[in-house]
């Protein structure tokens, strides 16, 4: 029974992985192979030409930019906000706090692709088109980590807190020095989350910017636009570059995330 | 301890980015959206005069919006349960000691390190009927974006795929909860696999499970970029979700008034579900 | 908390100046620039490059103009982020041209950012009759130009000449019946009775209709209004005038003979593969279908269909135009120094060469290079006969809720053919159908 699960379990993971692998060869290909029939899986000839192509005919390092600057600033700006909240949530009690936080949550219900023509416009009319806050900020409130970071900070005690006023230390500092560090997987999950969701963003970013100088690597790898010719070369090569260096980051990091996780969910 | 006037207020000024947040990007552009999808709203954005229900009226009438409702449902109906499937059983059959077990575990959560677009083209490219891969290596002929039935299933395809990342991960780690020894007794004692599942892993599961069904529904129901980049909307409009056809109102035809009726029918539509779902697993799921 | 909120304000101001950096170095030689958003990818892109650097480095440096081309993805993108700019309250964002084709005519006709062609046209003492007749009625509305056709094509049936050889066929198919007729010839099955090869594959597109529609009889219209050109279309007249209806039994009769597949995306694909023996498509793919296909088959190409033997109108003019937008910057006489360059005969002719656009400029066609150029490639030869052949007054198609009337006639012609309804009541739906577009969009004009 045990063999059987394992091989049906291999067979399965690398039909998962299965699209991964093709790109990666695919980013070798010559332009004929891509319209070779039969389809072929493995280059004929392995070339460079589309990584080249990739960055001369594209800005390509400049959407890269774009994408990293957004999702770190945007993960930044979302973690310290959540962190804030869900703090104030659990350790504070003051008037209204229950309904708030419902306010708060609730906008879960609320997502921000249905809103899209209205926060368009809000936007635009905060000239905040063409901008990395533009860019970010729908993302910035994050309803499901306020909601999870809160449900853990809960079950730290109250008593630390409570030694710390004692003690004179302030909030920031707490945060910092207790509260934080005990969190730690979690804090880092959500992060990593939130990185990448906000890396991969694509239907907002490509309304906000118009300027290429602006537009992320989601928006732009799309435009690589060669695809009707169905020259996909350069297109493989950008997804191939994009996505190795955060899979080796996966796979060197995978105890970490699995049992991150795990203890997010055990801190009930 | 007598409280200092500022430290009253600071609760409040703590949780105001949020606050604020919340009400410019969440609350006030749903009041707008709700407001626009009452009245007539010109090109340029502007209100014009309240005609109540008369949008909704003519949505439901029209046929391009039946066309996206039902292939939102049905897409919703064919994905939840496959995606719920799939990760599942992604997670259960790598719960597993052993490299093996690690190696196929880092496998199933790979997918996350790949973007939503280049997923999108990645997918868009094996499965082009004539020179991609997929036709070739199963030996079909399926018209992947000329079939109806084709390019919908290619849609839950790339659901999936762009799902089952996080997925695994809250379902392994779910499992992994299960305490061993519980499973070691239960096995013991004669249970199979089988049982094992039904009367120790799925009840200790069933928060995380609900969650995951939760937010797949959601996501299901709001579908919107795959299609942009995968079909189009076609063919035929037979994969035109609601979100989709909100962008193609919205931003396209510059239809405000249409555009903001669906998106408040879509609010309507993942509210209800979620509510009933949340009802349902408050009754019926055991929280340790 | 403090330090985390410096560092990020610290981070949000470098980031600002780094791009405001990038700004002040193009003003400081008082150097008018203007901006030019593109849909060329590709081959178009890498020409229309070309053709930017050399504006840049000749009339541009002249004139101290420098244009600064921004490819935006699609046509239809292209659009949508134009749209949403003029929309809101602040122009400034606009660029000084844009690239839009016959999808966007509606959204800019009558936009008050709009500067009509001719008008700088006429400020700069240009005459207008040097472009090509059917490309400035194409753009025409309202009896003014109103953008300058830039990427113009129009469109051809493309043929497996392989395929053919092998079947006996020596002519290409002139009218839908005899296209039926080859379909026939060509269709190949399997022994389970599987289509392996089909003669001919698409599902009509508007444009493809509106060519079908329109070349009836001579000259025939969609729409009321001129298809469009002369004001905003109320109700359409396929159904009324019968061509709809004329053409709806051609294509039943096509679909009959088992040889029609009902493809809408990946037709290139197709055809380079062998599946499917005829096309038809821009004259734009001409370059991009012959190095799909390599050296499988031998590729040959012929004019359009006729729907019958009185449908002489030909074919029209499609692709997209250059059109002038203010954007408070006041530099439409530089803007149109390079749309006056980028029309030139001798540009066009590159631009042909580079692209197989059509030239729109009248005195590229005499040109002895491009006399050479279409001995050498009878291919474009073709294609340009049939333009010249045709009615220029076969206008295009300006209709608003492009995408829903696109859907309906896919979805209508498709549900004809395979739920088996007759032409007539398939026009008769067609026609209400997009009746009830135009209402709705009456109905959004009103104020």
């Amino acid at each position: 029974m045990k063999k059987v699960t394992a091989f049906v379990a291999t067979v399965f993971s690398l039909i998962v992985v299965f699209p991964i692998f093709y790109s990666i060869s695919a980013s070798f290909f010559t332009y004929t192979d891509f319209t070779s029939i039969p389809a072929r899986l493995l280059p004929s000839r392995p070339t460079l030409e589309n990584y080249y192509r990739a960055f001369k005919e594209s800005n390509l390092e400049q959407f890269l930019a774009n994408s990293l600057v957004t999702a770190s600033l945007g993960t930044a700006l979302r973690m310290v906000i959540s962190i804030l909240a869900a703090y104030t949530f659990s350790f504070f009690t003051f008037k209204g706090r229950d309904v708030l936080f419902v306010l708060i949550v609730a906008t879960m219900l609320l997502p921000s692709d249905a809103l899209l023509l209205a926060n368009y416009s809000t936007i635009r009319s905060l000239r905040l088109t063409d901008t990395y806050v533009g860019i970010i900020s729908t993302t910035l409130l994050a309803p499901t980590h306020i909601f999870m970071l809160r449900q853990y900070f809960k079950t730290v005690s109250s008593e630390y807190r409570e030694a710390a006023l004692i003690e004179g230390c302030s909030d920031v500092r707490f945060l910092t020095t207790l509260l934080i560090p005990i969190s730690k997987a979690v804090v880092i999950t959500l992060a990593i989350h939130s990185f990448s969701t906000i890396f991969n963003d694509y239907l907002w970013p490509l309304l906000v910017t118009n300027k290429e100088s602006m537009r992320t690597v989601q928006v732009g790898l799309t435009m690589l636009g060669f695809s009707e010719n169905l020259d996909y070369g350069p297109q493989f090569a950008a997804i191939t570059l994009l996505i190795t260096p955060i899979l080796i980051a996966f796979i060197a990091m995978h105890k970490p995330i699995q049992t991150s996780v795990s203890t997010r969910f055990a801190g009930r | 301890m007598k409280k200092k006037p500022a430290s009253l207020i600071k609760p409040y000024v703590l949780i105001l980015p949020a606050l604020a947040l919340a009400v410019v990007f969440a609350y006030r552009p749903f009041i707008l959206t709700l407001l626009n999808s009452l009245h007539t709203v010109s090109l340029q954005g502007q209100r014009l005069s309240f005609v109540g229900l008369e949008n909704y009226q003519r949505l439901f009438a029209n046929q391009s919006f039946q066309a996206s409702l039902s292939n939102t449902l049905r897409f919703t109906l064919y994905f939840v349960p496959t995606n719920l499937i799939v990760c599942l059983g992604a997670a259960l059959l790598s719960n597993r000691k052993g490299r093996l077990a690690t190696l196929n575990q880092v496998f199933f959560f790979l997918p996350m390190a790949v973007g939503l677009s280049s997923s999108m083209m990645i997918l868009k490219m094996m499965f082009n009927p004539s020179i991609g891969i997929i036709n070739q290596l199963f030996n079909t002929d399926i018209q992947w974006f000329n079939d109806k039935r084709a390019a919908m299933a290619l849609l839950v395809i790339a659901g999936v795929y762009l799902d089952i990342g996080l997925n695994f991960l809250l379902l392994q780690a779910a499992l992994r909860n299960v305490p061993s020894e519980l499973h070691e007794v239960a096995t013991i004692e004669g249970a199979n696999g089988f049982q094992v599942f039904r009367y120790l892993q799925a009840p200790l599961i069933a928060p995380t499970f609900v969650f995951v069904l939760m937010t797949n529904i959601k996501d299901a129901m709001l579908i919107s970029s795959p299609v942009l980049i995968l079909t189009e909307g076609g063919p035929f409009r037979s994969t035109q979700t609601l979100v989709y056809q909100m962008y193609l109102e919205g931003f396209k035809s510059g239809n405000y008034a249409m555009g903001s009726a669906i998106a408040t029918v879509v609010f309507l539509l993942t509210f209800t579900v979620l509510l009933l779902l949340l009802h349902l697993e408050r009754r019926r799921v055991y929280y340790q | 908390m403090k330090r985390l909120i410096i560092h990020v304000v610290l981070v949000l101001l470098a980031t600002q100046s780094l791009a405001a950096l990038g700004q002040t170095e193009t003003q400081r030689d008082a150097v008018t620039t203007i901006t030019w958003w593109h849909s060329n990818s590709g081959l178009a892109g890498k020409a229309a490059e070309t053709l930017v650097d050399d504006f840049n480095n000749t009339v541009g440096k002249e004139k101290n103009i420098q244009v600064q081309a921004v490819y935006q993805g699609k046509a239809n993108d292209v659009l949508t982020k134009a749209k949403a700019i003029w929309q809101s309250s602040d122009t400034s964002d606009l660029p000084d041209l844009v690239q839009l084709d016959g999808s966007a005519v509606l959204d800019i006709r009558d936009n008050p950012n709009l500067i009509a062609m001719e008008d700088l046209a006429k400020a700069d003492g240009y005459d207008l009759s040097q472009i090509m007749e059917a490309a400035r009625l194409s753009i025409t509305y309202k009896q003014e130009m109103i953008a300058m056709p830039f990427n113009s094509s129009t469109i051809l049936l493309y043929y497996n000449k392989t395929a053919f050889d092998e079947v006996g066929i020596t002519t290409p198919p002139r009218t839908l019946d005899d296209l039926a007729e080859v379909a026939t010839k060509l269709k190949k099955t399997d022994d389970k009775g599987k289509v392996i090869r089909y003669g001919f594959a698409n599902v009509p597109t508007t444009y493809e209709l509106m060519v079908w529609l329109g070349q009836q009889n001579g000259l025939s219209y969609i729409t009321d209004f001129e298809n469009g050109h002369t004001g905003n279309p109320t109700k359409v007249l396929f159904h009324e005038n019968g061509t709809m209806v004329n053409f709806l039994t051609k294509w039943k009769a096509l679909y009959a003979t088992g040889s029609l597949e009902n493809l809408t995306s990946d037709l290139n694909g197709a055809f380079a593969s062998g599946r499917v023996v005829m096309i038809v498509a821009s004259t734009s793919n001409l370059t991009t279908i012959h190095s799909m296909v390599g050296d499988r088959f031998e590729v040959g190409v012929a004019p359009f269909p006729m729907v019958d033997e009185k449908a002489t109108g030909g074919v029209n003019v499609g692709g997209g135009a250059i059109y002038a937008l203010n954007n408070g910057s006041h530099n439409e006489s530089a803007a149109w120094e390079f749309v006056k360059f980028a029309t030139s005969a001798k540009q066009q002719y590159a631009w042909h060469i580079a692209t197989g656009y059509f030239p729109v400029h009248r005195d590229t066609y005499t040109m002895p290079e491009f006399q050479a150029h279409l001995e050498a490639n009878p291919h474009y030869g073709v294609a340009i006969k049939q333009l010249l052949d045709s009615n220029p007054k076969l206008q295009g198609l300006w209709v608003p809720s492009a995408y829903q009337i696109y859907y309906a006639f896919q979805s209508g012609i498709l549900k004809m053919l395979t739920e088996n309804k007759s032409p007539e009541q398939t026009s008769k739906e067609l026609e209400t159908e997009i009746n009830s577009y135009f209402a709705e969009f009456q109905r959004m004009q009103q104020e």
